[in-house]
């Protein structure tokens, strides 16, 4: 696109200014300042008048017809409806929540949950066995091994005949 | 029977508050008469960014969609007009994002051809007139689709829109000073296409 030289220039330091002075966006100091300088430029005013023209410009009005109303409001019903369809269950479910239901909904959830744990507790706890009981069950293995530990007692003595026996054989 | 303001009498006197509340409820027709209500504003908000009257259409009635669907997070802090233009001008700044390329031909071509026998500019300017009307308006087109989209976003929001720069540096998500460059690159830009005009 070929590119043409604006007819007027402002002042470099005031030209920013000049763009948000035209849409109003300067208050107070500023303005006045900008306002006063105005007053004795000719190239901020040219400036600022082709910058009202131009924006003008870029400026399109559509003005459509009752029909495309008439038509834009029944095709909105349309989609509309459509969409109402399409919502499935959870959603409106969903929907109907209120924003009250969400703490009521935890606060039930963590009563729930330690009523929960204090009664589980004594469900899951494993049954203590009476004291004869405990006695019997730590003599239990050792009964089990009987033979074992005879047989490692028995080791035990042939280890001392032997040394006994060689102990008679240096004396001799 | 639940209670419906609807029927009771003109639906214009019914406030948006209370037809948010009852489209809340699940009435369509209350949702429906908010559509009536603003669908004109936001058609020309859409106009302003699409340039092309069936996607103007499209993208306001989507726009009108998303509320209906995000109507339970409405929370009526703002007006229900300020909630639902901040939807529009999201969906449109993404629009503007999706679209690479707009022919700025098709532009004129829609626009031009659909204005109303009503509309002051089909009958009262001469051929001449017309003429010089119809350039201008093209080069213009094409000025602003050449500017780059944050240019062109703050300059729209801006001149043809009226916000604030804040409410547009929110709209936007950047700072203020950022729309203020933004705007005066866009201006500038704006004169030197169409210097020729000014």
């Amino acid at each position: 696109m070929v590119q043409n030289r604006p007819a007027v220039t402002a002042c470099e330091t005031f030209e920013p200014d000049l763009v948000l002075y035209h849409y109003g966006e300067l208050g107070g100091a500023e303005r006045a300042r900008v306002e006063a300088h105005l007053q004795h430029c000719e190239g901020c005013r040219g400036y600022l008048k082709e910058t009202k023209a131009i924006a003008g410009l870029t400026l399109k009005a559509d003005a459509p017809s009752q029909a495309f109303w008439d038509d834009y409001t029944r095709e909105m019903r349309h989609k509309l409806a459509a969409l109402d369809a399409q919502r499935s269950w959870w959603q409106r479910l969903a929907a109907a929540f209120q924003p009250w239901t969400i703490p009521a909904f935890a606060t039930t959830a963590v009563v729930v949950l330690a009523l929960a744990l204090t009664l589980g507790q004594e469900y899951w706890r494993p049954t203590e066995a009476p004291p004869e009981q405990e006695a019997l069950m730590e003599v239990l293995p050792l009964a089990e091994n009987l033979e074992f530990y005879e047989n490692m007692d028995m080791l035990d003595s042939m280890d001392l005949l032997e040394y006994m026996a060689s102990s008679a054989n240096r004396q001799v | 029977m639940c209670y419906n303001p609807l029927m009771k009498g003109s639906p214009s006197k019914v406030g948006d508050e209370e037809l948010v509340a009852l489209a809340k409820g699940g009435n369509n027709q209350a949702f429906e008469e908010l559509v009536d209500r603003y669908k004109q504003k936001a058609y020309h908000i859409a106009f302003d960014f699409t340039r092309d009257r069936e996607e103007a259409k499209d993208l306001s009635q989507e726009a009108f969609l998303r509320a209906y669907t995000k109507l339970a997070n409405f929370d009526g802090r703002s007006g229900f007009y300020t909630w639902f233009y901040r939807i529009l001008v999201n969906m449109c700044l993404d629009y503007r994002r999706s679209q690479k390329r707009v022919a700025a031909e098709a532009f004129d071509d829609n626009v031009e051809s659909h204005v109303e026998p009503s509309h002051p500019s089909a009958h009262s300017v001469s051929l001449d007139q017309h003429v010089l009307a119809r350039e201008i308006s093209e080069k213009a087109a094409v000025a602003l689709e050449a500017l780059p989209a944050k240019q062109r976003t703050a300059f729209i929001l801006k001149n043809h829109q009226g916000l604030t720069i804040r409410e547009i540096a929110e709209l936007m998500q950047t700072a203020e000073g950022t729309v203020k460059v933004h705007l005066h690159r866009a201006v500038t830009a704006l004169r030197h296409s169409l210097a020729e005009f000014a």
